[in-house]
């Protein structure tokens, strides 16, 4: 059986700041890292390969150089391969655009039986991909998964809606969008990561997948970004000192003035 | 510009948000609200009939189309094939699509965008008209460090909206039109069981929500704030690292970008650094109160009022100073 993850690179969001100044979002120069939704994809993957017998495990990964060294911490987890995607044409907004050139991926890399993901990633957070990747492979999408059985006759998944926890089956191949609350993602010591050799990573670039630029320009999904501006919300930040009780008795004062209380 | 649009939802309050939002881009175009039934239930929104619905939707849509599907439970590849049909129905093809976010929901979107060869945008907190008419979505980027507004520059638009309140008064009921899904559709997603899940947690509906994140050291810390949540008839919430990375707390207690957004009058973050992504959740709050011992955290510039000191000290002193 062949398992194909799908995870994407992405700049630490709890490191993105608004710049004041200059009026934008700043995101260069800052640490960067395997989107933590895609990591219990991987997890769940892992966890597949390590139970199932001839369990094949592949990740696959649009980014730059920086992105290798996600993908070898990938393989670190417990994959048996890793492909970087070249990047440039990446817009964090068109998530269908991402499933269009991830769907080539997966078919270039051939027979997946299952391809996994997490629900949303750190930076977009449009939470589209996984399906919009059944729909350009034709197979089903199973999702929000938190408990997954695969056997011969398919993959029976629990799914987490919310007021309903639905089982389901499903035959492969199908996409699987794994929830985040279905495991905690092992993670490997920096020298796991290292060991881990270069052939062990492939590249594909836009031309192994019968992309360009320009093909990609005509099929973006037609969502194009005019304005950006801070969202702080102001409050009043006042400090309330003293000890504890004193700060408490200050506090409870301040919200029934407020008339919160 | 007049639009015909098209609206659909996984519940009642997400179908009218999606409606009225249609009603300020349609004009004097339409507003339609697909409802799928099937097993003898209303299944999308979740309702006891369609009657309900056609009064919910009562001066913001036009009609309602009922689309039978032919299963008893959600399925966001039939929802899809519904989306589709009704789009190519009446005498215009529509101009938008409008779903409200829910996990069948972002299926629908997904593969109902790709079908129309669409434009299309997620997490759209509101979708507008241009000065030049076309359709412009705005939504909250990077965690929510900022608002983008994106023009929407194909025809149809897809479009996924975050759920929010609609304020609109129901009714009268508006009439009921049936759709026939296209020969063929169907899915090979078969269920198995389902069982309902009991919510004992409301956070988006609390007045006072009491909240605790990585400042407690062990899970069963989170003890003592129990007597701080009855005295203030409160909710309990958390933070992330609480519910998806400890897992102390259960999913649905979690506050932010990837749990609930929340209104209350009355937000107390205990321990909680406050990164951008929580932030998200407590921006419609009225009063946020923080209790934290690290003055360069996050919360601290982000907070009404502010107390610098070890929570385990302070939450006793809160209850105290409640109960005097």
């Amino acid at each position: 059986m062949r398992i194909i993850v799908c995870a994407k690179h992405v700049v630490d969001s709890t490191e993105i700041r608004w710049d004041d100044e200059r009026g934008e979002v700043i995101l260069r120069n800052l640490p960067t890292k395997i989107s933590d939704y895609d990591r219990n994809a991987l997890e769940a993957a892992v966890v597949l390969k390590e139970t199932g017998e001839f369990v094949d495990l592949d990740v696959l990964m649009v980014g730059g150089e920086a992105a290798v060294k996600s993908l070898k911490e990938a393989v670190a987890m417990g994959a048996d391969k890793g492909y970087l995607i070249e990047d440039g044409w990446l817009d964090a907004f068109d998530p269908l655009l991402t499933a269009r050139v991830l769907a080539k991926a997966v078919e270039k890399l051939g027979d997946a039986d299952v391809v996994m993901c997490g629900l949303v990633s750190e930076d977009g957070y449009n939470g589209l991909t996984p399906a919009a990747l059944a729909e350009l492979l034709q197979v089903p999408y199973v999702a929000p998964v938190v408990g997954i059985k695969i056997d011969d006759d398919g993959v029976e998944a629990v799914l987490d809606q919310g007021d309903t926890l639905t089982t389901v089956r499903a035959p492969l191949p199908c996409v699987i969008g794994v929830d985040s609350s279905m495991n905690v993602p092992r993670l490997p010591t920096v020298l796991q990561t290292m060991k881990v050799k270069s052939d062990r990573i492939g590249r594909l670039s836009l031309g192994d997948l019968d992309l360009s630029a320009e093909s990609l320009g005509e099929i973006a999904s037609g969502v194009e970004l005019r304005a950006c501006t801070s969202s702080v919300v102001e409050r009043q930040g006042v400090v309330l000192d003293g000890s504890p009780e004193e700060a408490a008795a200050a506090l409870v004062a301040k919200l029934r003035e407020a008339a919160v209380l | 510009m007049d639009a015909r649009v098209i609206v659909s939802a996984a519940d009642r309050v997400g179908l009218r948000h999606v409606a009225e939002v249609a009603r300020g881009i349609a004009g004097q175009g339409s507003v339609e609200a697909l409802v799928l039934t099937g097993g003898g239930q209303v299944l999308a929104p979740a309702a006891a009939s369609l009657g309900d619905v056609a009064l919910d939707v009562g001066g913001l849509a036009d009609t309602v189309i009922a689309c039978e599907v032919g299963e008893g439970v959600l399925s966001g590849e039939l929802w899809s094939a519904a989306l589709v049909a009704a789009t190519a129905e009446g005498e215009r093809a529509a101009d938008a699509v409008f779903l409200c976010d829910a996990p069948a929901a972002r299926e629908a979107t997904a593969r109902t965008a790709l079908r129309l060869n669409a434009a299309c945008a997620s997490m759209c907190d509101a979708v507008s008209r241009s000065e030049d008419g076309g359709l412009v979505a705005q939504r909250s980027v990077y965690g929510g460090v900022a608002n983008a507004e994106f023009a929407l520059t194909k025809s149809p638009a897809v479009c996924l909206l975050t759920a929010a309140p609609c304020e609109a008064p129901p009714g009268p009921a508006v009439p009921v039109v049936e759709l026939r899904l296209p020969e063929g559709s169907g899915t090979s997603v078969r269920v198995v069981s389902q069982d309902a899940v009991e919510k004992t947690v409301d956070l988006a509906g609390a007045r006072i929500v009491v909240s605790v994140g990585r400042g407690f050291a062990r899970a069963e810390d989170i003890a003592i704030v129990e007597p701080l949540v009855a005295a203030l008839g409160a909710e309990l919430g958390c933070s992330r690292p609480i519910a998806e990375d400890f897992k102390w707390l259960p999913k649905e207690r979690l506050v932010g970008l990837t749990g609930s957004t929340i209104s209350a009058d009355l937000y107390l973050a205990l321990g909680i650094s406050g990164q951008v992504q929580h932030l998200t959740g407590i921006k419609g709050v009225r009063v946020v109160a923080a209790v934290n011992n690290d003055a360069k955290a996050p919360i601290t510039r982000n907070a009404d009022f502010v107390i610098q000191n070890d929570l385990y000290k302070v939450v006793p002193a809160l209850v105290d100073a409640l109960g005097g």
